[in-house]
């Protein structure tokens, strides 16, 4: 199906075109190219099943079902209350809502055309589908930029890179899966306006940057690289009326349109990250004015005037944009923004954005494994096109240098970084094939010989790798079929020869080695992606897998039997208390109410619930029933050794609510003396006593384990535990799954009702139950009162959509922090 | 600093230990009298600066209604303690912030110990090592989690902040005097280039030179990919000494990198790309140099480079990758 839609778009781009050979091969690649795209992202569908992956596309998911049951203005005016208990969530407001927009009109146009399919599987395959349009826009924009041999090569890389697939597999139904279209079509069209100066164009673009902004918070690196890139063009003295067509029908359009988005709002005329553009905006109808002054004054009236025009311009405007910011009309840079510059920002000032694995820099190992062989050669598609620079050219080689450093700085940011790395390697790799498949006196043998040595390595690769790797092959057919169609346009194109018969000098045998080097080397990086796929990025997170030796597998499905026991047994309305990474999968699957979520918009409340399980038990009792906590939900992977567990993140827990109670909670308490992080008998005893602890190792020790290893054994952090005797008292287990995996509790509802009455019936209350409840700590008369959590209006959460993706293992599995060791030292013997 | 150590060590052997028992000496100042003296100290500066007797005046006297944060160190330049100076600079950022924020009381004070002005302090507190920061309570003898653990802390500022703040309860926010550093090299950057362009705004046709441009872009983007903003971040240690005395040049594992490693892919990375280009180069007759002979060669150049770069770099990841490729080690790890 996806591949009828593509093609479907191809056949017109064809129709357009009047040699139909190359309109057939184009069509052809394309064509391939997205149903490998397609077929390499269902890994997941096929292992496991139609299934929503991870934590925030469980939010996506029950947003889009929401919105398909009740309508888009039900859903735009939206207030969950099921989320952050007792706070609520506007919904409406806070979303990027072009995602469930988009499935939401599939879902029905589908079924205008009496297709009925379940919203479900279309938010499974939204992804892969969108995967094609990427490789298409990719196309598209390479073509505008070099030739469309290249384009065809990006197109091919990006369907298949991993940098794109780990957000855009089956399942995987987050934002950035339909945005990394939204950005590569909005640069297609931003180039093509910049191209013709045309009216359409950019009316166009500033629509696609409308789709941009619906549909996720890094629409932010759109609107600032535009108008960088316009901005590059006057400092190169590259100003032509073409120009300014464009950006000002794009930044006028594209403003107001973006305004439309409840979430984005008046950002655009009041935060620090827009006011680059309209910085630009200003700069260039300035320029324009200048422009045409110029054609009235002699030259020398000209030069005083801009002299004096532009100082007195520039320093109203600084002055302007500063006092503004510090009267507090435009925002300044929000956190997540503010910390990309000043790296050492987050750390400091917000761990929650420090916790967060994907908010980490990048190593060369990650640039490697996202992008393998494209991470080395992209540069060359740089060298070429600053060698050969003309209007657009400049746009890629600044999208090329500012992604990098994203990239650089954050994880995450790769996803924006990896579409240019594909059109920029294209370029390098098409430039390359298209000088050395040049040949006009053996053109007939050669394209033999290619053909051969295609078949020849399929069936040699048939042998080596199993049939789920099959759709490499069309990767494979694709890379070694595209040269000779280079060749060929190439040959059409050069018929005077101008160049032929010079490459033909470097002798048959050198080129075919080069041909053969290169296309080995191409075929390295497709097997390449083709393992991270399937081995990093396919895996739901919600089911588990694991491997006996002889390849037999297990599935661990304790994450949907622990959810959906909840929505079985517990009341309608009860309350759950979780780490905030299960927020949006309890919501999704056990319909409950949680107490925080993925959206994190909230941190004194997340530190609330951080405090609550980094306490003793007595003083978490208070924190839960002032918020008013029904059952208690925590992962613990120690029985089968699951890494991603709550108390391997244990220690973001103890940080977020140091940085709100630094009173109450301290980091250094949960360290053993010299240091370390330890759950065995020499840890520290505010960490075996703390609730997270409790609720972990609950009659752990009496679990029956392995022959081999001792009672209360922790396979995650192999230790045995140190307290193995633990008594609840507030708390009673109410379920565990099958491999220990997720842990439920009751709360004991003691005092509830306490607000209630009279607090001397509650003290002859306590008088009566004292003798029986020797284990109960007494409860001071101060401390029973309902204290309502305190809230601040400090927004975590703005710009790129919510936080997410905590594998099964984390990244950053809490290493513990030893403090820098001075380099001298003087001690004495 | 094996002297300081050494001279020390000495010190203490040979020091007669009655002198360190006579520590109680009349004081003759009454508690307001002391708090008075510190206070006028403070205007002058933030840190009381003890000798013997001062430190038995104002530390060791009771009774005493404030606490003291005193760092024990040895400045003296024949000590050779590097560390003392820095960790001295970060403990006069902490007491100035506290000297002139809001929270300065008479509650608690800031002080310094110099090896060479009180060794016996040193002794009689049993202190081997400097810098030490020990804490001073208010009321009751400092236990062990007085003494500041510069280990695991580091001694940064906001390590002592932190420290301070869980011993005394007293919040100090750090504020660092700004550091003008960064801006004076910005300027003289813009000052010389600018002076430059001066000098030959006549002839400026350099700046056209695409040359420049692509390979200023160029390495930026080989910082970039070959992780050295990972490296500004995390700071990782240059290279790696293994116990058995080899030299570990690549980190182990895919979540670390030495920073020396980062350098080696960036040249691998740079070497591929040039291999590249000369291969690109090699075959295009417009722009490729001269004969066919020197571009064969050239040809042959750039293929070697971008084979021998490409199976190293490959070569270096898969020692970091366990298992790649064909493996399915990744969901192993997840669940054993």
């Amino acid at each position: 199906m996806p591949a009828t839609v593509e093609s479907g778009s191809a056949v017109k781009n064809s129709l357009f075109n009047p040699s139909g050979w190359r309109s057939l091969l184009i069509f052809t690649v394309l064509a391939l190219t997205c149903i490998a795209g397609f077929s390499s992202r269902l890994f997941a569908v096929i292992r496991f099943e139609s299934i929503i992956h991870e934590f925030d596309p469980w939010f996506n998911y029950r947003s889009t079902a929401y919105m398909v049951k009740h309508g888009f203005y039900n859903f735009l005016n939206w207030f969950d209350e099921r989320a952050w208990y007792p706070l609520g969530r506007i919904v409406g407001g806070t979303v990027y809502p072009g995602l469930m927009v988009t499935s939401g009109s599939i879902h029905y146009v589908l079924s205008l055309l009496n297709i009925h399919v379940h919203i479900r599987d279309i938010c499974v395959f939204l992804a892969p589908i969108f995967s094609g349009l990427t490789a298409l826009s990719t196309y598209f924009l390479t073509k505008e930029l070099w030739t469309p041999g290249a384009g065809l090569f990006a197109a091919s890389f990006i369907c298949i890179v991993p940098g794109y697939i780990s957000r855009s597999v089956a399942g995987s139904y987050d934002n950035e899966g339909i945005a990394i279209f939204a950005l590569m079509f909005t640069y297609y069209l931003w180039v093509k306006s910049v191209k013709t100066g045309s009216l359409f164009w950019a009316a166009s673009t500033a629509l696609s940057y409308f789709y941009m902004v619906s549909a996720w918070g890094g629409y932010v690196f759109i609107i600032n690289l535009i108008p960088l890139h316009v901005f590059v063009l006057l400092v190169l003295g590259r100003y032509s009326a073409r120009l300014y067509t464009a950006y000002s029908t794009f930044y006028i359009l594209g403003t107001i349109l973006s305004m439309q988005i409840p979430f984005v709002g008046f950002q655009p005329v009041r935060t620090s990250e827009h006011m680059a553009a309209a910085g630009v905006f200003a700069l260039i109808n300035a320029v324009a004015l200048l422009k045409f002054l110029q054609s009235y004054m002699t030259k020398a009236e000209f030069r005083h005037f801009v002299l004096i025009g532009s100082s007195v311009a520039a320093g109203t405007v600084f002055v302007a944009v500063v006092g503004l910011t510090y009267a507090g009309i435009i925002a300044p840079w929000s956190g997540r923004f503010y910390s990309l510059w000043d790296t050492g920002y987050a750390k400091i000032h917000i761990p929650i954005i420090a916790s967060v694995s994907e908010h980490q820099p990048t190593t060369w190992f990650s640039f490697f494994f996202d992008l393998h062989i494209l991470a080395a050669v992209f540069p060359v598609g740089i060298w070429y096109c600053i060698k050969n620079i003309n209007d657009e050219r400049v746009f890629i080689v600044l999208y090329a240098v500012s992604a990098t450093y994203f990239a650089g700085v954050m994880v995450r940011l790769m996803l924006t970084l990896t579409p240019v790395v594909c059109v920029l390697s294209a370029i390098g790799f098409s430039q390359l094939f298209e000088l050395y498949l040049r040949d006009d006196e053996s053109d007939k043998n050669k394209e033999s010989g290619v053909d051969s040595e295609d078949e020849n390595s399929d069936e040699h690769n048939h042998k080596m790798y199993d049939k789920v790797c099959g759709f490499i092959f069309h990767e494979y057919f694709f890379f070694l079929r595209q040269p000779g169609k280079l060749r060929k346009m190439k040959h059409e194109k050069l018929k005077d020869g101008t160049g032929g018969g010079a490459a033909g000098s470097l002798g048959v045998n050198l080129r075919s080695i080069v041909v053969v080097a290169m296309l080995m080397m191409l075929m390295m990086f497709a097997v390449h992606c083709t393992w991270v796929t399937s081995n990093a990025y396919s895996s739901p997170s919600i089911v588990l897998a694991t491997y006996s030796n002889e390849g037999s597998r297990y599935i661990l499905d304790d994450f949907r039997e622990a959810y959906f026991w909840l929505s079985q047994n517990t009341a309608e309305d009860a309350t759950i208390m979780s780490w905030w990474d299960y927020g949006y999968q309890i919501a999704g699957m056990g319909n409950r109410t949680t107490l925080v979520d993925n959206n994190t918009w909230n941190n004194s409340h997340i530190a609330l619930v951080g405090k609550a399980m980094s306490s003793n038990e007595s003083a978490a009792y208070d924190i839960m029933m002032n918020l008013g906590v029904d059952y208690v939900l925590v992962i613990f992977g120690g029985a089968i050794g699951y890494s991603g567990d709550d108390i391997n993140k244990f220690l973001w827990m103890v940080r977020i609510a140091e940085g709100e109670h630094p009173k109450d909670i301290r980091e250094a308490d949960y360290f053993t003396e010299r240091g370390e992080f330890r759950i065995d008998a020499e840890g520290s005893p505010t960490l075996l006593n703390c609730l997270m602890y409790k609720l972990s190792y609950y009659k752990f020790a009496e679990m029956p384990g392995d022959y081999r290893s001792p009672r209360g054994y922790d396979r995650t952090r192999n230790a045995v535990i140190g307290n193995p005797d633990i008594s609840l008292t507030y708390l009673e287990e109410a379920y565990t799954t099958e491999h220990w995996l997720v842990r439920i509790y009751r709360f004991v509802l003691v005092l509830n009702f306490l607000s209630t009455l009279s607090l001397t019936v509650v003290e002859n209350y306590f008088s009566v139950k004292k003798e029986e409840d020797f284990n109960r700590p007494e409860i001071l008369r101060s401390d029973v009162q309902l204290k309502l959590p305190r809230v601040s209006s400090k927004k975590v959460s703005l710009g790129y959509a919510t936080m997410k993706r905590k594998k099964g293992s984390i990244k950053n599995r809490p290493v513990v922090v030893k403090g820098k060791r001075p380099a001298v030292r003087t001690v004495k013997a | 600093m094996r002297l300081f150590v050494c001279s020390l060590f000495l010190f203490l052997v040979l020091m007669p230990k009655g002198a360190l028992n006579d520590t109680r000496k009349k004081d003759g100042t009454s508690l307001g009298e002391r708090v008075q003296q510190l206070m006028d100290t403070m205007t002058k500066r933030s840190v009381v600066r003890l000798n013997t007797d001062k430190f038995k005046q104002y530390v060791k006297a009771l009774p005493r209604n404030y606490s003291m944060i005193i760092m024990f160190t040895a400045m003296a330049p024949q000590r050779q303690c590097a560390i003392c100076r820095h960790a001295s600079d970060e403990f006069q950022i902490v007491a100035n912030s506290y000297r002139y924020s809001q929270l300065f009381s008479n509650k608690m004070f800031f002080g310094v110990v110099d090896f060479d002005e009180g060794a016996d302090i040193f002794t009689s507190l049993k202190m081997n090592s400097a810098p030490t920061f020990m804490h001073f309570p208010a009321k009751g003898k400092p236990k062990k989690v007085d003494i500041m653990d510069i280990q695991r802390h580091g001694i940064s500022a906001e390590a002592i902040a932190k420290w301070i703040a869980e011993r005394t309860d007293v919040h100090i926010r750090v504020f660092r005097p700004p550091n003008y550093s960064g801006t004076i090299g910005l300027v003289t950057l813009i000052v010389l280039i600018g002076g430059l362009l001066y000098l030959r705004r006549n002839n400026l046709d350099f700046l056209y030179n695409r040359v420049m441009w692509a390979v200023l872009a160029l390495s930026f983007v080989f910082a970039m990919t070959s992780g050295q903003m990972w490296n500004h971040i995390r700071n990782p240690p240059f290279l790696h000494k293994t116990q058995q005395g080899g030299v570990a040049y690549i980190h182990g594992s895919s979540q670390g990198q030495f920073v020396v490693e980062t350098y080696i892919i960036a040249i691998i990375n740079g070497a591929i790309v040039v291999g590249m280009i000369l291969l690109t180069e090699a075959a295009n007759s417009k722009t490729g140099a001269g004969d066919v002979g020197k571009r064969r060669i050239m040809a042959i150049i750039g293929l070697a480079l971008v084979a021998f770069f490409f199976s190293l770099l490959l070569s270096i990841f898969r020692s970091k990758a366990g298992g790649y490729p064909y493996s399915k080690t990744d969901e192993r790890r997840e669940i054993h």
